[in-house]
């Protein structure tokens, strides 16, 4: 990523989209729109001073939604380019609201609250698709309860806890007791609200406010004029100690996610959904249950597949190596229903066909290993370049010419091409490297050799 | 021009810078990365992803 953001032939255009292509083969004309991320891109230094002041708490969808970044941001904290961007859905200044705190701590006068979006002219050679996948949603499928039980959760929401830079620096706790502990904090503002308050009465009056509601109580007259008030604010104030006092002892007994269940195939390979395997989910699983089982050594996972497909230089002996080591069952079936269980724990009703059993099976942690759909944007992508797409929405292409779209001088690669994994991904975006200098050459002569003249 | 950032857009733009060709990355969000730059680590080698 850094070498991207370095390299003196790539210009970066993040934060764009293409919005319209003319042309053909060797003089294709592009209008990029530039957004506005409200924030000079040339004078940001990335120190975050401003992301720190920002009052603005907003979800993180860079941690699927669990964790929190401001209104003014960066996508993750390596982020290429470093610039920060401010959301104008929440930012309070460009909502109307009177704040600009961010413009006020920027030492490099980069915060500009009038940009505006930009738009680019480019003339290109060939272009190409690398516009990536988008995971599949599982609340799809309602017997597996995602977002129902907060313990069912996405492979990629996975990885997030599982990361050290992640919204629990790496530690499996689950979602179901993230929430509680979300809510003490919640609480324990309240609580502290309402103490100062509570505190000047006890002040005044030199007397503690459990005693003073014990006499209210007892029909007794104190508190003087402050009693009707006093009252009122000690009354609002019980239910939330109560409810503190019951969370922290439920708390206290939480601990991090141990035994862990994969289901493979959630979108994938069922005819309801996408008929074709995605390929790298099952590889996928057994990664998150080796890294889970590093993390902490009395893990214990259990994967539940059709079968297990590792195909790859080096992916089989991972599979065994994984069983042997990391505390991995692999269980040949395809689970039929995820039900809520005691303890918030998920309970995994599956038939063991090896055994020809149906089973039940409580785990603290159940990941669902989602199918690679086509990204949300393609359709609208595919008109903007006027390319076609196949039956289940990815960039159509021909078998003896795996990288060309229905345009030419268009290539594709990548998730946007069909379901595939890293290595491929990137032996695949060579690839398409190599086609398009191909084309511009068919049409322009060699443009490898007028490059090398040229320098 | 290549159009995404993740882990194949970005390939594809360094093997073209590379060769020496003038290249333009164009990515949606505000950072490039995609999906491999929310991966903790990479199979088969647990390689960190980032």
């Amino acid at each position: 990523m850094l070498d991207v953001g370095r390299h003196p032939n790539i210009e970066l255009m993040a934060y764009s989209e293409v919005e319209n292509v003319e042309g053909q083969t060797g003089a294709f004309t592009v209008t990029v729109r530039r957004k506005a991320r409200y924030v000079e891109e040339s004078r940001c230094t990335g120190c975050g001073a401003c992301k720190e002041k920002c009052p603005t708490v907003v979800a993180d969808a860079f941690n699927m939604g669990m964790g929190s970044r401001k209104a003014i941001y960066t996508w993750f904290a390596q982020g290429i380019p470093s610039t920060h961007t401010i959301d104008a859905d929440h930012c309070r200044q460009l909502q109307g609201k009177k704040c600009g705190i961010c413009k006020k701590v920027c030492q490099a006068d980069a915060v500009n609250f009038e940009q505006k979006d930009r738009i680019e002219t480019l003339e290109v050679g060939a272009i190409i698709v690398a516009a990536g996948y988008e995971v599949f949603d599982p609340g799809k499928i309602p017997e597996y309860r995602y977002r129902e039980l907060p313990n069912v959760i996405t492979a990629i929401e996975f990885e997030r806890l599982l990361s050290a830079s992640g919204p629990t620096s790496g530690h499996l706790h689950r979602p179901s007791d993230l929430a509680v502990e979300a809510r003490i904090e919640e609480l324990e503002d309240e609580a502290r609200k309402a103490k100062k308050v509570l505190e000047k009465f006890e002040a005044t009056h030199k007397l503690d406010s459990a005693v003073f509601w014990e006499a209210v109580g007892r029909g007794e007259d104190v508190g003087g004029a402050d009693k009707a008030k006093w009252a009122d604010k000690y009354q609002a104030f019980l239910p939330v100690a109560k409810e503190l006092e019951t969370l922290r002892a439920k708390a206290a007994g939480f601990d991090v996610a141990k035994r862990l269940a994969f289901i493979q195939c959630v979108g994938s390979r069922d005819l309801r959904f996408y008929p074709f395997c995605s390929g790298y989910c099952c590889m996928h699983s057994i990664k998150e249950a080796i890294i889970a089982h590093e993390h902490g050594p009395e893990t214990t996972s259990t994967i539940f597949g059709m079968d297990i497909r590792a195909v790859g230089k080096g992916f089989e002996e991972y599979k065994v190596r994984g069983g042997n080591q990391s505390g991995i069952t692999y269980v040949r079936g395809r689970v039929a229903e995820i039900m809520p269980g005691p303890g918030e724990c998920p309970v995994v009703v599956y038939e063991d066909t090896l055994s020809q059993q149906v089973k039940r099976q409580a785990f603290d942690l159940v990941i669902l290993a989602t199918a690679c759909a086509p990204t949300a944007g393609a359709e609208e992508l595919a008109k903007t370049l006027g390319i076609e797409r196949n039956g289940f929405g990815f960039f159509k292409t021909s078998p003896l010419a795996p990288l060309d779209t229905t345009r030419q001088g268009i290539f594709v690669c990548g998730c946007s091409h069909s379901p595939m994994d890293i290595p491929e991904s990137v032996a695949q975006a060579s690839s398409a490297a190599a086609r398009a200098v191909q084309a511009i050459t068919a049409v322009s002569g060699p443009v490898v050799e007028k490059l090398r003249h040229a320098s | 021009m290549v159009i995404g950032g993740g882990i194949a857009g970005i390939q594809a733009a360094l093997d073209l810078a590379e060769m020496g060709i003038k290249v333009h990355l164009v990515e949606r969000l505000p950072s490039i990365g995609g999906k491999m730059a929310q991966l903790d680590k990479t199979f088969p080698t647990n390689d960190c992803a980032i």
